[in-house]
């Protein structure tokens, strides 16, 4: 891909993605052709504001687990009042942490 | 870090210790007393209203004290706390003796399942429907 259109992603999406990979996922960018440039950016990313946000709100709910796709450790969350409120408070520290690395997880496996 | 076999069994012992911690702790209580004694639910703290899963830890002992009924009014979600509980170290010790993996299989499995709108959706009115019934209760 154009040095320039990588660039301009990983710009715009640096927010959405763990820092510490940037130079893998600029490398393997370089790397791809341009057809992979549309699928790039109409990839759905989560704000890890926003999950922050409504893990705040709804965090004994699991809301932030779900969206995140963790069903299971959501389900674990939700019938446990948020792992006995702990659980809650861990995500609240680390949600956005967990939220940049699913969006990281996501794009290594769309261009690996 | 994605939720390798090894961690999942890693996390499931600590979650399964920390339940029966827990239920070491408040065992020696009555389950009408838990609530009052140990309030851990944030919603209940703040909202002042209970949360879908209140009445899970007084289910569970009412549960051990043989009362069904009593385990399924606290709270009916205490019926599969105290499943999991009593089902999960068999089933891990099992696959940890054969090398196997089954429980992770069954977790991913579940998990794939519940991604589905046909089960999700019911699954979600059945949670809600138990949020109603934990505030009317008010547990």
């Amino acid at each position: 891909m154009d040095a320039q259109h990588v660039d301009m992603f990983l710009f715009s999406n640096s927010k959405y993605l763990e820092e510490s990979q940037m130079y893998h996922i600029r490398e393997r960018l370089l790397t791809l052709d341009e057809s992979h440039w549309r699928m790039l950016q109409y990839m759905p990313f989560h704000d890890p504001v926003i999950i922050l946000i409504i893990s705040l709100i709804t965090g004994p709910l699991a809301v932030d687990r779900f969206m995140l796709g963790d069903i299971g450790l959501g389900v674990a969350k939700l019938i446990t009042c948020g792992g006995l409120g702990i659980w809650v408070l861990v995500d609240w520290i680390m949600i956005m942490n967990i939220t940049r690395r699913k969006n990281t997880e996501k794009l290594m496996m769309a261009i690996y | 870090m994605p939720l390798t076999r090894n961690r999942f069994y890693l996390y499931l012992s600590l979650a399964c210790a920390v339940g029966y911690g827990w239920l070491g702790l408040v065992s020696r209580l009555k389950p009408g007393e838990v609530g009052e004694k140990y309030e851990v639910c944030l919603v209940r703290h703040f909202l002042h209203f209970p949360c879908p899963s209140c009445g899970s830890t007084r289910s569970v002992l009412a549960l051990l004290q043989g009362d069904l009924a009593g385990g399924f009014y606290w709270n009916p979600l205490g019926i599969v706390i105290f499943s999991i509980l009593l089902a999960t170290p068999i089933w891990m010790a099992y696959d940890l003796v054969f090398k196997k993996d089954t429980l992770y299989h069954f977790f991913r499995l579940f998990e794939e399942t519940l991604r589905r709108k046909w089960v999700a959706i019911p699954a979600i009115l059945l949670i809600l429907l138990n949020w109603a019934w934990n505030i009317v209760k008010d547990v």
